[in-house]
């Protein structure tokens, strides 16, 4: 276990270098067009000092591998540089964020995981049932209506048109983290369910065809010859055999939300790691995007490694690190 | 027991779609909101208004117009503007006067007035303010307000760390001393950018200083900026001036202005921009403001035109653009009236002249050839020898992608060709782009210019002065800039603003660049909102405003 542990983080440094090397390679002069002075200070004309000052102090006029030499030193002592547009470094900049992005996503995960489970399980113990139509049909539906979309409607649904009809009495709030008029939490309802949407189908739709394909295995129909109840089949038996293709799409999909939610968090005003990524990309901030992508690689890659190790727990069988037997 | 979880988990995630279906048929509101006879406007309350995140709230690095706003409300430079005028009016200084050709100009500080922290303004905070904007370790982009001080030559090449020009006489009187004669400083120095910083706070902590600046103003930072949410002020109780009457301003910081709309229906914003789409609908419900820029319950949609042009860039020494005839030619076949229509809903005017109305002097119709005339584009191009466009080659029309201007270029490619101008649309990315202009390898481009102050120099002089950084045009005329630094120095304001006249004129003459159309707001203010003033300048004045409770 602890081998395999090694292993997996030892691979992590070949894919990190290779995401920052590419990165740098993209910024080379002649791939992609712009002066990075220009980035920094705009139209408007400035003097040559300036200009050999700003160059001097991000490295610029330095060759691309020494750049990247420097840039990875001073990633070691924490260090990501300072952002082009907002004079900020841009470790504070994401260590800002992140604890935003991070509640959204956990809050998105939290509904995923219960409706999408537990509808899944319902729609496929009572197949062709009620509640199974509408799960299906729901399900399609939420899967093709576009997150920005959706995400207005609610806003529109929850915050306008519900304070019109209650005259102020009820309503939700629509944008932002945080006002005076409601507690945190209930900033997050709109932002989570929205996020949560479109995975929150795909997981009730995985947990059916998993479902379904584990009830109709040998080992259920001994379980309940032997007397075993429906509940404890479905919850010990069947549940927890059609889990691992779940928590591998849970674990994948975190790892992509705590990348940030470009469409969630504009839509909602969210400050997130999504957003300022989006807007650094916009605005040719090479060292907010660099430090943006290499934050969210070591998420993904940390998200998927506690996945894996999590197949251990559900599943007695599967050991890691041993030879094969 | 799970009959009833199946019965809510149907029931919810019918809900959701049901949620969905629902917006479909609600998107227009209803009027029911009319009853409001009994609520009336006091003093107190706090202000909702919308901004994108600015780049800087800092004087010395004041920039675009969401961080200028922030430091208007925070600080008070010497002079200030009036919201509707546009005059120079007593801010920071309560009087001042130049010299007989005005290349000295001594401003005398209001006595008594102080910091957000109690200490007292002084003389001293202006040179100490104006010297950290043009030291290059600050790295501002705003030192080009100062360049006709005396001395700023000298600390931006590093060869000095004061501004000679800038005295501190006494406490409460500043000279300034310019590289040479200049009538209209008094403007300049009412940029927000040139306002006053208490020196031994910004030494002891420049970068929490950026986060919450200590000003001069009528409010003062309630807490630090808080980055991609809000910026707070309340109103700062030992101001100088008149308090104002609103407790405070929230500027709430949202990234989509379709967000900070939904959220102004919602009554929690108080003053957004109208998404594009929905202007005639805004105003419908809500009403237009009579002069376009005050805003009253019921008149509560601000489209008065702003200190601001949209022009073409032709380059002056492209070997086909050079010939003045061509030019004139290419300016006279834009129909801007149909492009400010289809592409804009009508929220801008077609422009006459590259001086946006509002701007004292300004001629509408001084440029000649800032019009639509078919006839006169054919025959001016067949006498600069390309009748109908035979053996004029394909021009280049160049602008940065993502931000709608293909929309515009795209009319005007068809209105070339009307008159016989071939021409191809080529999109760039913005940084590259600014490379074209500025390594002078375009034909035509396209630009925006916005007054720093409300004079007809801040259009004349920049653009269009032959060694000017901004005169991407590449225009150069030897009789306009000795007629533009003439006019600089002419202290009679009636003379001086007939020289800017004239060489608006002639540089209209020679069709330089293009004007296409001026700026017009498109915002609305809530119902709570009396007396709100939108200037010109693109600033809300929040001095008179009161709030109904």
């Amino acid at each position: 276990m602890l081998k395999y542990l090694i292993r997996r983080v030892l691979q992590m440094i070949p894919v990190f270098l290779g995401v920052t090397m590419l990165l740098f390679v993209l910024r080379a002069p002649g791939v992609l067009p712009g002066d990075p002075v220009r980035m920094i200070t705009g139209e408007r004309a400035i003097s040559d000092t300036l200009r050999a000052q700003i160059v001097e102090e991000y490295g610029l006029d330095r060759s691309l591998p020494e750049q990247y030499a420097i840039y990875l030193g001073n990633l070691m002592k924490g260090d990501l540089g300072q952002s082009f547009q907002k004079s900020r470094p841009v470790v504070d900049i994401l260590a800002d964020k992140f604890p935003n992005t991070v509640r959204l996503a956990l809050a998105a995960i939290v509904i995923e995981i219960i409706m999408g489970i537990t509808a899944g399980i319902i729609s496929a113990v009572k197949q062709y049932s009620l509640a199974d139509v509408l799960t299906t049909l729901s399900t399609s539906i939420l899967v093709a209506i576009p997150v920005f979309w959706l995400g207005m409607m609610l806003q529109l649904l929850f915050g306008i048109l519900l304070k019109r009809w209650t005259g102020g009495a009820f309503y939700l709030p629509i944008s932002g983290m945080e006002s005076y008029q409601f507690p945190a939490w209930a900033h997050m309802i709109l932002p989570a369910i929205t996020l949560a949407s479109v995975s929150t189908a795909y997981v009730a739709r995985i947990m059916r065809s998993q479902m379904l394909e584990a009830l109709g295995q040998d080992y259920i129909r001994t379980a309940e010859a032997k007397g075993l109840s429906r509940r404890a089949v479905i919850w010990r038996h069947a549940m927890k055999n059609a889990m691992i293709p779940v928590v591998t799409f849970i674990g994948i999909d975190l790892g992509v939300m705590m990348a940030g939610a470009i469409l969630t968090e504009t839509i909602f005003n969210w400050p997130g790691v999504g957003l300022e990524i989006f807007h650094a990309i916009g605005q040719r901030d090479w060292p907010v995007l660099m430090g943006g992508v290499i934050f969210i690689v070591f998420a993904v890659m940390i998200v998927n490694l506690l996945v894996d190790l999590s197949y251990a727990v559900l599943d007695p069988r599967i050991r890691y690190g041993g030879a094969a037997e | 027991m799970s009959r009833r979880i199946r019965s809510i988990m149907a029931l919810t995630l019918a809900l959701a779609l049901l949620v969905s279906v629902m917006g479909l048929g609600g998107c227009k509101s209803t009027d029911e909101s009319t009853d409001e006879t009994d609520s009336t406007s006091v003093e107190g309350g706090t202000f909702n208004f919308y901004i994108s995140e600015p780049a800087f709230i800092d004087p010395y690095n004041l920039q675009e117009s969401e961080g200028t706003q922030v430091g208007q409300a925070v600080f008070d430079s010497l002079v200030a503007f009036d919201p509707l005028t546009s005059e120079v009016v007593p801010a920071a200084a309560e009087t001042w006067e130049p010299n007989e050709d005005g290349s000295v100009w001594t401003f005398h500080l209001v006595p008594g007035a102080t910091f957000h922290d109690g200490s007292p303004v002084t003389a001293a905070d202006f040179k100490y303010a104006w010297e950290r904007i043009c030291n290059p370790v600050n790295e501002s982009e705003v030192s080009y307000h100062l360049a006709v001080v005396k001395g700023f030559d000298e600390m931006q090449d590093g060869t000095a760390t004061e501004l000679s020009g800038v005295k501190a006489i006494d406490d409460e009187t500043l000279e300034v001393t310019l590289q040479y004669p200049f009538a209209d400083f008094a403007y300049v120095v009412g940029h927000p950018a040139l306002a006053p910083v208490p020196m031994a706070l910004v030494e002891s902590d420049a970068a929490a200083f950026s986060e919450k600046p200590i000003g001069n103003g009528p409010f003062m930072m309630a807490e630090p900026w808080n980055h991609d949410q809000y910026i707070k002020v309340v109103k700062y109780a030992d101001y100088y001036g008149d308090l104002p009457k609103i407790d405070g301003v929230d500027f709430k910081i949202f990234t989509d202005q379709d967000t900070a709309y939904l959220e102004f229906q919602a009554g929690n914003v108080d003053f957004v921009q109208i998404p594009t789409g929905q202007i005639q609908s805004t105003i419908d419900e809500y009403g237009e403001s009579p002069d376009g820029y005050t805003v009253n319950p019921g008149e509560q949609v601000s489209l008065g035109g702003e200190q601001a042009i949209y022009y073409l860039l032709m380059n002056n020494i492209d070997p086909v653009l050079k010939d003045v005839k061509v030019r004139q030619a290419l300016s006279l076949a834009i129909n801007r009236q149909a492009i400010c229509d289809t592409v804009f809903e009508g929220t801008r005017v077609p422009a006459s002249s590259i001086v946006p109305p509002g701007i004292v002097g300004q001629t509408d119709g001084d440029w000649q050839y800032a019009k639509y005339d078919v006839e006169e584009a054919k025959k001016v191009l067949a006498d600069a020898g390309y009748a109908d466009g035979v053996g004029l080659p394909v021009i280049k029309l160049e602008y940065n992608t993502g931000s709608g201007h293909e929309d515009i270029l795209q009319l005007v490619q068809n209105d070339l060709k009307a008159v016989g101008i071939e021409s191809e649309l080529v999109g760039t990315e913005w940084a590259q782009y600014l490379d074209k202009l500025t390594e002078k390898t375009y034909q035509v481009g396209r630009l925006g210019w916005i007054a720093d102050y409300p004079i007809m120099d801040n259009f004349l002089y920049p653009l269009f002065l032959s060694t000017s950084a901004d005169n991407y045009s590449n225009f150069n005329d030897a009789t306009v800039d000795t007629k533009l630094s003439e006019a600089r120095q002419a202290v009679d304001e009636a003379d001086r603003l007939a020289m800017y006249q004239d060489i608006s004129k002639s540089v209209g003459d020679q069709a330089s660049v293009i004007p296409m159309f001026y700026y017009r707001h498109t915002r609305v203010a809530s119902d709570r909102v009396n007396n709100g003033i939108f200037s010109p300048n693109g600033l809300f004045y929040f001095d008179g405003v009161t709030l109904t409770q």
